[in-house]
C-alpha cells in the first residue's frame, strides 16, 4: 500500500458474485441472442438434426441468461434498499446534494480530473444513476423477452403449470400495445441489446480510466472488494 | 385524465391469444340446451334461399358419411366438445337462414376468389355457397342503379339480422375519394357505415379489411385502414389472412348461426380457435429449425431437404394462424409446405413489417423518426461507433492533458 494511503471496503462477496453473475449472463445473452436474430454459423454439421441441436442450445443458453438476469434483478432490488454497504437508493434520490455530486462527478471527467470535490470513497450518485440505468435496461429485457418467450405458449399451459403463461401474459402484453404487435417488441428486444452493449463500453472505459487517473485502485472493487483512498480523507 | 387512467387499464387487462379449450360440463351443457333452442328456432323460419344443402352434397358426391367427418372435425376447429357434432351438422343445414351482405372494398378481390377458386367445391366451399348471400358486389349479376336497389331491399328486410362481410381496406385520405362505389359516388367509408348501422355482426375477411393489408403499407399514399378503426360498437370478428382461409370463414358463420354468439376473439379481435395457434409451433420443418438447418439460398441442398426456412426471412415464429393445421383448398398444402416462409400474413402491418426474404434483424427497418432505412444492427453498430470515437477522444485527450491525483499537491478536497 502506498503510504498516506488507506484501504476501503466496497463491495462485499455477495455484490461481487452478483457482478460476475451478470457479466457472465449479459455476455452468453448477446452472443446467443444474436445466433437467434440471424444463425450465422456453420449449419451443415454432418450429424443428425438430434446430436447438434445447434438452435436450441442456443435458445436454451439464452433462457438460462434470462434466469440468471432475472434471478440478480431481485438480489439487486434488494440490496439497493436494503444493502449494508452501499445503499445506491440514498445516491438516487434527486437531493440537492446528489445533484451537485453528480454535476461535480461529470466536471470531473470532463476537466480530465483537475477539479475534484466528491467523496471517492463511497458510491458517488452519477454511478449511482449509470448502474440503475443498467438494471432498467435489463428489466425492459425481461419483459419483452418474456412476451416473445411466452408466443411459444399459445396453448395457454406448460410443465409448471397454467399460471406461468398467464401470469406472463399478464405482466407483458402491454409491449405489444407500446411497440407496435410481435414484430415491434422482437425489434425493441434486438435494438435495446445495442444499448446494453453501450453501457458495457461506457462502465469499462470509465473504471480504466478512473483506476488510471484517480490512482485510488478503483478497478479492484469488482475484484478484490475495495479499493484505496488517502488517508487524510477518511478523518 | 381519466381517459389516460382507462388507457392503462385497458393495457393490462387486454385479450391474450391464451386458448382457453375446456370450460367445465356445466358450461357446455347450458350452451348445448341455448343451441339447440336456437336452431328449432331458426328452422321455423322459412329458408332465405332454396338451396339445399343436401342436394348440394349429393351432386357434388359427397356421401353422409364424409359429411359428418367434416363435422366432427368443424367441432373440433371450434373448440366445442364432441357432442355438439350433430348441432353443426344440423347448423350447416340452417345456413340458407343466415343472410350475408358481403360488401368490397379497396382490395383484389382475393377473399371471394379463394372461396370461388377452388379445384372442386369441397365441403367448406359447398357451406359458403348455401348461405344467403343477399348482396355481394362482385359477385352479383346486378348494377347501378338495380344494385343499390337490391341492397337497399335486403337491408330493410335482414334489419338487425344479417351479418355483414367486409373485403378491403377503407381508403380515409382525401375525404375517402380515393374509393366511391355505386351511380351517387358513396365513399367506401360512407358505404360501410351505413351498412353497418344495422348488421348483427361485421366480420372483416383478408388482412385488408382487417389491419389495412397491402393498401395500407409505407407510404400508405389512400390513408388506408381496416374495419375495426372505422366501425365501432357492433360485434367484430376479424378473419386476417391474405387470403382468408375459408375454414375459417365457415367456423365463424357457422358458430354464430348455432350460439348466436361471436367466437372467444384475442386481443386482435381473431377468433382464437383459428389464430391461437403460432405457425413455428406447428410447422413440420421445427425439427431443422431446432437443429440449425437452415434453407440459405433458394434451390440449395437445405432447399432439396426441407430445411427450415427461418434465414429465407420466415416469420412463423411471430405469426398466429392455423395454416399449418388446416392448410389450405381443402388441407391440400399450405405456403411453408411448399417451401416459402411464412411472410405473417395474419397480423397486422404484415407487408411493412413481416414479407420480406429475411430475418427481421437483416431488415432494413424506418427509424421512428422516418428518413434512413437501417437494420438493427446498423443501428446498433452506429451507435457503438459514436461511442468508441467518444471514449478515443476523451482518453487521447487524458493522455495528453489529464492529471493524475496525487501527482502533484494542492489538489481541492
Ligand atoms: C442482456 C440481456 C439480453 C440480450 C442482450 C438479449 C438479446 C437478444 C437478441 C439479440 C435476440 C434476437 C432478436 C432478433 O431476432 O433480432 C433475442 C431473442 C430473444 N430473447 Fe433475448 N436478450 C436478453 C435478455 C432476454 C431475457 C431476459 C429474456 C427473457 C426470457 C429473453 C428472451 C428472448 C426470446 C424469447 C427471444 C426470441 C427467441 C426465439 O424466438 O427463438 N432475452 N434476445
Ligand atoms: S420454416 Fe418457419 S415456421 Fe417452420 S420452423 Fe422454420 S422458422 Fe419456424
Ligand atoms: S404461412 Fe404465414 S403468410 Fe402463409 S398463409 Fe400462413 S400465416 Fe399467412
Amino acid at each position: 500500500m502506498k503510504p498516506g494511503y488507506k484501504k476501503v471496503e466496497r463491495m462485499t462477496p455477495i455484490m461481487r458474485i452478483i457482478h460476475w453473475v451478470n457479466v457472465v449472463a449479459i455476455v452468453a445473452a448477446v452472443v446467443s441472442g444474436l445466433y437467434i436474430a440471424h444463425p450465422y454459423y456453420e449449419t451443415f454439421i454432418s450429424d443428425p438434426a438430434l446430436d447438434k441441436y445447434v438452435m436450441a442450445w442456443n435458445r436454451w443458453v439464452h433462457f438460462m441468461t434470462a434466469i440468471l438476469v432475472d434471478v440478480t434483478s431481485i438480489w439487486v432490488a434488494y440490496l439497493y434498499v436494503i444493502g449494508d454497504k452501499e445503499r445506491p437508493w440514498t445516491k438516487l434520490v434527486p437531493t440537492k446534494r446528489n445533484i451537485s455530486e453528480f454535476g461535480e462527478v461529470v466536471l470531473n471527467a470532463l476537466t480530465l480530473n483537475r477539479r475534484k470535490r466528491f467523496d471517492t470513497k463511497e458510491m458517488d450518485s452519477f454511478n449511482a444513476v449509470w448502474f440503475a440505468l443498467m438494471h432498467l435496461l435489463l428489466i425492459f429485457m425481461l419483459f419483452t423477452g418474456l412476451q416473445l418467450y411466452v408466443h411459444g405458449l399459445a396453448s395457454g399451459i406448460s410443465s409448471i403449470g397454467s399460471w406461468w403463461p398467464w401470469m406472463l401474459h399478464l405482466v407483458t402484453d402491454w409491449t405489444l400495445f407500446v411497440f407496435g404487435g410481435n414484430m415491434g417488441v422482437r425489434y425493441v428486444h434486438h435494438m435495446t441489446m445495442w444499448l446494453i452493449v453501450v453501457w458495457v463500453a461506457c462502465h469499462i472505459y470509465v473504471q480504466i480510466w478512473r483506476t488510471i487517473y484517480w490512482q485510488e485502485g478503483d478497478i479492484a472493487i469488482a475484484f478484490g472488494g475495495s479499493k484505496f483512498v488517502k488517508d487524510d480523507k477518511l478523518d | 385524465m381519466s381517459d389516460r387512467v382507462e388507457a392503462v387499464k385497458k393495457l393490462f387487462t387486454s385479450k391474450s391469444s391464451r386458448v382457453e379449450t375446456n370450460k367445465g360440463d356445466t358450461y357446455y351443457q347450458d350452451l348445448f340446451v341455448k343451441c339447440e333452442a336456437r336452431l328449432n328456432e331458426m328452422r321455423a323460419q322459412a329458408p332465405a334461399n332454396r338451396l339445399d344443402f343436401s342436394d348440394l352434397l349429393e351432386d357434388n358426391g359427397i356421401d353422409r358419411r364424409e359429411f359428418m367427418k367434416w363435422a366432427s372435425a368443424t367441432t373440433a376447429m371450434l373448440m366445442l366438445p364432441p357432442m355438439f357434432t350433430p348441432l353443426i351438422a344440423d347448423a350447416v343445414v340452417m345456413m340458407n337462414r343466415a343472410p350475408v351482405i358481403w360488401l368490397e372494398l379497396q382490395d383484389c378481390a382475393g377473399n371471394s376468389e379463394a372461396l370461388l377458386r377452388a379445384d372442386g367445391p369441397k365441403i367448406d366451399e359447398i357451406v359458403l355457397d348455401i348461405i344467403s348471400l343477399e348482396y355481394h358486389e362482385t359477385l352479383q349479376a346486378a348494377s347501378g342503379h338495380q344494385a343499390e336497389k337490391q341492397m337497399e331491399e335486403a337491408m330493410e328486410l335482414f334489419k338487425g339480422k344479417y351479418i355483414l362481410f367486409v373485403e378491403g381496406s377503407i381508403p380515409m385520405g382525401m375525404n375517402g375519394q380515393y374509393g366511391t362505389i355505386g351511380a351517387s359516388g358513396e365513399t367506401f367509408h360512407d358505404h360501410l357505415l351505413r351498412c353497418a348501422e344495422n348488421a348483427a355482426a361485421v366480420v372483416a375477411v383478408g388482412s385488408c379489411a382487417t389491419f389495412g393489408g397491402i393498401p395500407a403499407a409505407s407510404p400508405n399514399p389512400t390513408g388506408a385502414v381496416g374495419v375495426m378503426d372505422v366501425v365501432k360498437n357492433k360485434p367484430l370478428i376479424n378473419i386476417p389472412a391474405c387470403p382468408a382461409n375459408p375454414a375459417n370463414m365457415v367456423g365463424v358463420i357457422l358458430h354464430y348461426v348455432l350460439t348466436g354468439q361471436v367466437p372467444e376473439l384475442d386481443s386482435l379481435l381473431r377468433p382464437k380457435f383459428a389464430f391461437g395457434y403460432r405457425i413455428h409451433d406447428n410447422c413440420e420443418r421445427r425439427a431443422h429449425f431446432d437443429a440449425g438447418e437452415y434453407v440459405e439460398e433458394w434451390g440449395d441442398a437445405g432447399a432439396q431437404n426441407n430445411f427450415c426456412l427461418y434465414k429465407m426471412g420466415c416469420k412463423g415464429p411471430m405469426t398466429f394462424n392455423n395454416c399449418s393445421i388446416v392448410r389450405y383448398n381443402e388441407g391440400v398444402n399450405w405456403p411453408i409446405g411448399v417451401g416459402r416462409g411464412c411472410i405473417g400474413c395474419s397480423e397486422p402491418d404484415f407487408w411493412d413489417k413481416y414479407a420480406y426474404e429475411r430475418p427481421m434483424a437483416d431488415a432494413k427497418i424506418k427509424a421512428p423518426t422516418g428518413g434512413v432505412e437501417k437494420s438493427v444492427d446498423e443501428f446498433g453498430l452506429g451507435l457503438l461507433t459514436a461511442t468508441a470515437i467518444g471514449i478515443g477522444i476523451h482518453a487521447a485527450a487524458s493522455a495528453v492533458a489529464g492529471k493524475k491525483s496525487g501527482e502533484c499537491e494542492g489538489e481541492s478536497k
